[in-house]
Formats: C-alpha cells, sequence, structure tokens
C-alpha cells in the first residue's frame, strides 16, 4: 500500500481493492452450483466439469500454445497502437491546421465499430499473424492518437509562455512541458485501448480458427464440450484481469514519475 | 473531443480533405494504380449503397441491428443502475459484493459468445447475451461512483436542513450522480454498438455485421464496403445523438475530453 499512497486517482483506485469479503457471493454461487447440479447437463456443466475440461485442453498440449499465441499477439498489437497513435495524436496535437483538416475523417474512423473492419481485413490480408495484428492495432489506435493530440492542445498556454521566457530549448521544453503534460492522458487512452485488443484478438481468434484461446472457444462449443467452454470463459476472465492489473501497475509506476498536473487549460 | 471538432461551424478543410481522400480513392482505382481485387471504387460502393437499398435488405439488416442494441441496452441500463444504486446506497453491499464485480468485470464480452451459441444457438437470445453483458458494467460502475462520491457530504448538508432521508436522496444525491451515470449510460451505448456487430458476425447471422461477412464470403467486396460505411455512419450519429441529447438535456454533463 505504501508505495502508491502518494499517488492521486489511481493511486486510491490501487490502494483500496475492494474488500475480499466481496468475492463471497460468487464463491458461495459456485458452491451452490457444484452442490445442486442435476448430473450432466449438457448446458450447466458443474465447475469442477469446467476445471477437468482445461485439463483435457492442456494435456493435449494446446493450452499453453494457445494463451502465449494470443498473449503475444494482445502485446505486438498493443505495441503497435501506442507507437502509431502518439506518433500521429502528436503530428495532429501540434498543429491545429492538421487537427481541422483530418478532423472529420478521423471521426469517422473512430466512430467505426472495429469489429466492422474484421471481414475487410482478412479479405485483403488473409489468413494470417500479419492480419491479426493490423486489425488488433488498427482499433486500438484510437483512443491512444485522441488523448495524445487532445492532451497537448489542452496545455495550458501560460506553461508554454513560460518556457519561453526561461529560454528552454526544444529539447527542454518537449522534456520539462511537453512529456509531463501529456504522459497521464496518453496511459488513460491506452486503458481504454487495452479491453479492446483483447476483444479484437478474441474475435478474430473465433473467426478465422488461427490458433489462440479463441480458436480454442469456438471449437469447443462446436464440439459440444461445455465444460471446456465453460473452463476457457473463467480462463479469458483470468487474462483480462491479469492484463488489466498489470497495466495498473506499470500506470502507477509511470505516473509516479510523471503525476497528472493540476493545471490544464 | 468530438464536440471540439463537429460543432464548430463547418469544417470546410476537414470536408475537404474527405473529398479529396474519397477523390484520390476513386482516381487511383479507375486508373488501375492500385490494382486490388478485391478494392472497389467509392462510386461503386455508393452504388452498392443503392442496390442494397433498393432490395431492401439494408433497412432490414439496419432495423434488426438498431432493435438488438435498443433491448441490449435497455436492459444494461436497468440492471446497470439498479445494482449500480444498492451498491451505492449500502456500504454492506459494497464490501460483500464489490469484489465479486470487480473479478467478473474484465472478462471481455465476446467471450461469452461460445456460450451463448452453446445455451441458444445462432439467435437474438445469443446476440443479447453478447450486447448486454459487457455494456452493464460501464453503468453499474457509474451509478455506484456517482452516489458514493456524493453520500457522505451531500447528507449531512441534507441533515442540517432537516430534510428527510427520502428527500435528500430525491434531491441532493440522484442529481449529483446523474452526470455520472449519463457517462455510464454514454459509454454504454457505444459499446452496444460494437458487441452488436460482434454478435452478428459470430453469434447471429442477422444485421448490419452479419451482412459484412455475407457480403465478404460471396465475393462482393462493393457490397461488403457499403455495409461497414452504414455501420460507420450508425457509429456518428448514434454517437452525436447521444452527445446532442445529453447535452441539452443537462449541460453539466458534457464530457471535457474523450472518453
Amino acid at each position: 500500500m505504501k508505495p502508491f499512497a502518494k499517488l492521486t486517482w489511481l493511486g486510491r483506485t490501487v490502494s483500496q481493492l475492494p474488500s475480499a469479503w466481496g468475492l463471497l457471493p460468487l464463491i458461495v454461487a459456485l458452491l451452490l452450483w457444484q452442490i445442486l447440479q442435476t448430473g450432466n447437463s449438457p448446458y450447466f456443466p458443474p465447475p469442477s466439469a469446467w476445471w477437468s475440461g482445461l485439463v483435457q485442453i492442456a494435456a493435449g498440449g494446446q493450452l499453453l500454445a494457445a494463451c502465449i499465441a494470443t498473449l503475444k499477439t494482445i502485446v505486438a498489437g498493443l505495441a503497435l497502437a501506442i507507437v502509431a497513435g502518439i506518433g500521429l495524436g502528436v503530428l495532429i496535437g501540434t498543429s491545429p491546421r492538421a487537427a481541422r483538416a483530418l478532423g472529420p475523417l478521423l471521426e469517422f474512423c473512430r466512430a467505426m465499430p472495429p469489429p466492422a473492419i474484421v471481414p475487410l481485413a482478412i479479405l485483403f490480408l488473409g489468413y494470417d499473424e500479419r492480419m491479426k495484428l493490423t486489425i488488433v492495432a488498427l482499433s486500438a489506435m484510437w483512443p491512444i492518437l485522441l488523448n495524445t493530440s487532445s492532451a497537448i492542445q489542452h496545455i495550458h498556454p501560460l506553461l508554454l509562455d513560460v518556457s519561453t521566457s526561461f529560454h528552454l530549448s526544444r529539447f527542454e521544453r518537449i522534456r520539462l512541458i511537453i512529456i509531463p503534460s501529456v504522459v497521464p492522458s496518453i496511459l488513460l487512452g491506452i486503458r481504454i485501448a487495452l479491453p479492446l485488443t483483447i476483444v479484437l484478438t478474441l474475435l478474430v481468434e473465433i473467426l478465422t480458427s488461427i490458433q489462440g484461446i479463441g480458436a480454442l472457444m469456438i471449437a469447443a462449443q462446436r464440439n459440444f464440450q461445455s465444460g471446456q467452454v465453460y473452463g476457457l470463459l473463467v480462463l479469458v476472465g483470468l487474462f483480462g484481469f491479469i492484463i488489466n492489473n498489470a497495466f495498473s501497475i506499470v500506470q502507477a509506476v509511470i505516473l509516479r514519475r510523471w503525476p497528472p498536473r493540476s493545471v490544464q487549460a | 473531443m468530438g464536440s471540439r471538432w463537429t460543432t464548430l461551424s463547418v469544417n470546410w478543410s476537414g470536408l475537404s480533405v474527405f473529398a479529396l481522400v474519397l477523390a484520390g480513392w476513386e482516381a487511383a482505382v479507375r486508373s488501375g494504380m492500385i490494382a486490388f481485387e478485391f478494392l472497389p471504387a467509392p462510386s461503386a460502393i455508393l452504388m452498392g449503397v443503392v442496390e442494397l437499398v433498393q432490395d431492401g435488405i439494408l433497412l432490414q439488416d439496419l432495423l434488426h441491428t438498431l432493435l438488438s442494441i435498443a433491448i441490449g441496452w435497455t436492459i444494461a441500463m436497468i440492471i446497470g443502475v439498479a445494482v449500480g444504486l444498492l451498491l451505492g446506497f449500502s456500504p454492506l453491499a459494497r464490501k460483500y459484493g464489490l469484489a465479486s464485480i470487480e473479478v467478473l468485470r474484465p472478462i471481455p464480452g465476446i467471450a461469452f459468445a461460445p456460450l451463448g451459441l452453446l445455451l441458444f444457438g445462432f439467435s437474438l437470445q445469443t446476440e443479447l447475451v453478447v450486447t448486454v453483458l459487457p455494456t452493464v458494467w460501464p453503468v453499474m460502475v457509474n451509478t455506484m461512483g456517482g452516489i458514493a462520491n456524493a453520500q457522505p457530504r451531500l447528507t449531512d448538508v441534507g441533515r442540517t436542513f432537516r430534510l428527510s432521508s427520502y428527500e435528500i436522496v430525491r434531491y441532493l444525491l440522484l442529481p449529483s450522480a446523474l452526470p455520472s451515470i449519463v457517462v455510464g449510460a454514454r459509454i454504454s451505448l457505444g459499446l452496444a454498438l460494437v458487441m452488436a456487430i460482434v454478435a452478428e458476425i459470430v453469434g447471429n447471422p442477422e444485421g448490419l455485421g452479419y451482412g459484412i461477412v455475407r457480403e465478404q464470403q460471396a465475393l462482393h467486396p462493393e457490397y461488403m464496403f457499403a455495409y461497414i460505411a452504414v455501420v460507420g455512419l450508425l457509429g456518428v450519429i448514434l454517437n452525436a445523438g447521444v452527445l446532442a441529447i445529453t447535452k441539452s438535456l443537462w449541460p453539466w454533463t458534457a464530457p471535457r475530453q474523450s472518453a
């Protein structure tokens, strides 16, 4: 708890984890499910069958490979999205003319629900790793881009005046004024993009049955392996939980270096 | 964010860039400079939209998607606000419930697609499962946060003015939580559109999402692009519509930055 105590809103959310007693309803529900089950329901298998379903897949050696494949796509896609999003965001944020000229085009791209481009990417790029990455990166890029450009546009003019009166060099200006002002917003953009990358990765895997957890899920459903379907659902939930919290920690560490500014235009 | 770009007087430079991109695309395809087998010119896409409209199928698909969004979002709002209010008002409910929600929340909505298919097959129910479950969270969390944040301070104010508990809830707590609830509702609506398209692609062969896949598999790229354009337009309209409505009803809830 201590290291996060100094932080602002984020520190509070990290250090004020909800009481562990809150897990009670979930645990009770699962226990009741396990106890009250009526044998082999094809639709509502008991939690013990979820576990044996997962063990079954793991025994075939597919589970670990699928987890790694999915994680790789998420991380690589997100990395591409961060680079492209920040790059374009800086370009647009620093030039009001570019912001105005590209505005409607960007607005359309942003409002486009990302899954809509999946069939398009499949048609053009075919069933391969490149297609997966393109889809994930393209859809995760928008929140990062918009948050970056908006943060730059919202830097208080006073801060820029100060840098001029102190005769800061271009490099110092970027290091001392611009980066500290935009880092919290960029992190927020990444946080918004994060769940999107997971959804898109799974969607592509489900659609194309390319290696990954999504492919395992849809295979389990097609074979009516209901225990596996539930087991994989829990696994994916765990996946999302771990990724989200891992990013929270990264975010907290970065924000300790560049805390959010209160001076905003 | 969007408000600054769209509500200022007509953005001519922006529109002309948009038009230029389309014109360049058209010219490139016509001149054969880009010789992708599957890339239709914008004019061909427009013709595709016209043909699909005349056929009646586009309207039918659009109505299906709108209907699923409306049903899914309404269910999500009811559950989200109800549970959110309970959690917001009752510290006991927060203590013995919040962690369960925090554990369930990160499950990506798409992960429920195989489950929905297992239980309901290719059907509207599957689509609703995929649409409702992930859209509940933003409303629930924002409702809870709105109430819980306002509670100790405003309750004290109410007691000072000798208001009854009902009056405190009705005139102090609910109004102060409203902006937060509205933000949650807006995020949920955007999510509902995304998840409805996802569900139609994998779980329910109807609506705009299925239209895109159908035309992709039938190798009718001009129709596929037509569907994508309609989906994008729907996104723009929903986004702008909700923003305009909430702005006129509750001006103080307008977003400061993109969310």
